[in-house]
């Protein structure tokens, strides 16, 4: 899901910088001071994410956790996004820090995507329906992620069908995996923590 | 159907998942070696390869084997860059200095090499003594990069870039510095 230095043309590196600067100043607008601890916590969830592995045929892919961060966090997660991918960028450099723009972009854009559609399923009293709400943020979150970093590649020359057609099929496991996971973390967060799930006064 | 997809996926030539692939080139005797692979140590399978000469311009393609390794003749003596493009926005260079590379043998050498003991009966001894220099050197080389191959590519592969627990602790470190910093002067701002 980063995209590395060097691959993307200029006019797409600059149009994620635009959606990301843009993204990051809603979010920063939005933060209240009681937020700080959870976009701090799930920023860290964020950067370490992405360094578990799950094989799947002959390589791996990994987890990302952007639709997790997406519910919980809402527009915060620009910046969440934002600080953890330069992070990744600086220590371990995945994806180049000239498309850490783009790459906080798609993620961070889906993640919002996200908070946006299934917030609503979380405020149910229906457990069934918190976890369905849970289960399609971690999935689309890892989806619709994909299909952008799918559509910045194809503006900068490759084409798109079969590189979305790639990128989705080998992140099929990630995203079932995520889909579960955040179903369990949004009932677990409603049971013991209702209050970390409201980040909806905005 | 299980088994289908997973079958499926060994197919597609070049999956490369790690956020980050590498390349590692050595340079041996006339040809350059090169290991690509992604950051949780997986070989890249099907890679394209990219040389490019000082001035940019692309000299030649390759794609990288079942190994992820590639090699090719020095084509010539200049600073070359080596780009490895795995796909899915994966790409990583290197470059290779002029001065790490040898000057270009002429091919002829090789064809030469054991016939002047015999042709040379007639010519003085000097230069008898002369081609056998050259030839014994060449031999020498190449014996050397025969043996060295294999523990240049046990260097390579300790060389390989892996995450490093301090660098994750390091990084969870920040995010909650730089939050804090935030926090305190939103705080702050709030008091007032």
């Amino acid at each position: 899901m980063h995209i590395a230095e060097g691959v993307l043309s200029a006019p797409v590196l600059i149009g994620g910088a635009t959606v990301a600067i843009a993204g990051t100043a809603i979010g920063l607008k939005k933060i209240e001071y009681q937020d700080m601890p959870k976009i701090a916590v799930l920023s860290s969830a964020f950067f370490v994410a992405s360094l578990i592995h799950i094989p799947v045929g002959p390589t791996s892919a990994h987890l990302i956790l952007n639709g997790l961060c997406g519910i919980i966090l809402g527009w915060a997660s620009f910046p969440a996004l934002l600080l953890g991918l330069f992070l990744q960028a600086v220590l371990f450099q995945f994806g180049g820090l000239t498309a850490l723009g783009v790459n906080t972009a798609t993620m961070a854009t889906s993640a919002v995507f996200c908070f946006l559609f299934f917030k609503g399923l979380l405020k149910s009293p229906n457990k069934l329906l918190n976890f369905a709400g849970g289960f399609l943020s971690g999935f689309a979150g890892v989806f619709i992620a994909g299909l952008l970093v799918a559509l910045s590649l194809s503006l900068s020359g490759e084409v798109f069908i079969p590189v979305a057609k790639m990128i989705v099929i080998v992140h099929i496991p990630v995203m079932i995996i995520e889909g579960i996971l955040t179903g369990f973390v949004i009932l677990f967060l409603h049971r013991v923590k209702p209050e970390l799930l409201g980040f909806f006064h905005q | 159907m299980k088994i289908k997809k997973f079958i499926f996926l060994f197919l597609i030539p070049c999956i490369i998942l790690g956020h980050k692939i590498n390349i590692f080139a050595t340079v041996e005797g006339n040809k350059i070696y090169t290991q690509s692979y992604a950051s949780d140590g997986g070989k890249i399978k099907g890679g394209t390869i990219e040389v490019y000469d000082k001035a940019g311009n692309k000299i030649l393609t390759g794609i990288t084997d079942s190994l992820g390794e590639f090699s090719f003749n020095i084509p010539k003596k200049d600073d070359l860059k080596i780009v490895v493009i795995g796909g899915m926005g994966h790409r990583a260079e290197t470059i290779i200095s002029a001065q790490d590379l040898p000057e270009i043998d002429n091919p002829k050498l090789e064809k030469t090499q054991f016939k002047p003991k015999k042709e040379s009966v007639q010519s003085p001894v000097i230069t008898n003594v002369e081609i056998d220099t050259i030839v014994i050197k060449r031999l020498i080389e190449d014996a050397f990069d025969r043996k060295f191959h294999s523990v240049i590519k046990l260097i390579a592969e300790q060389k390989k870039e892996r995450v490093r627990f301090t660098d994750i602790i390091g990084g969870i470190g920040y995010i909650f510095g730089i939050i804090g910093i935030f926090a305190y002067f939103m705080g702050k701002k709030k008091n007032v």
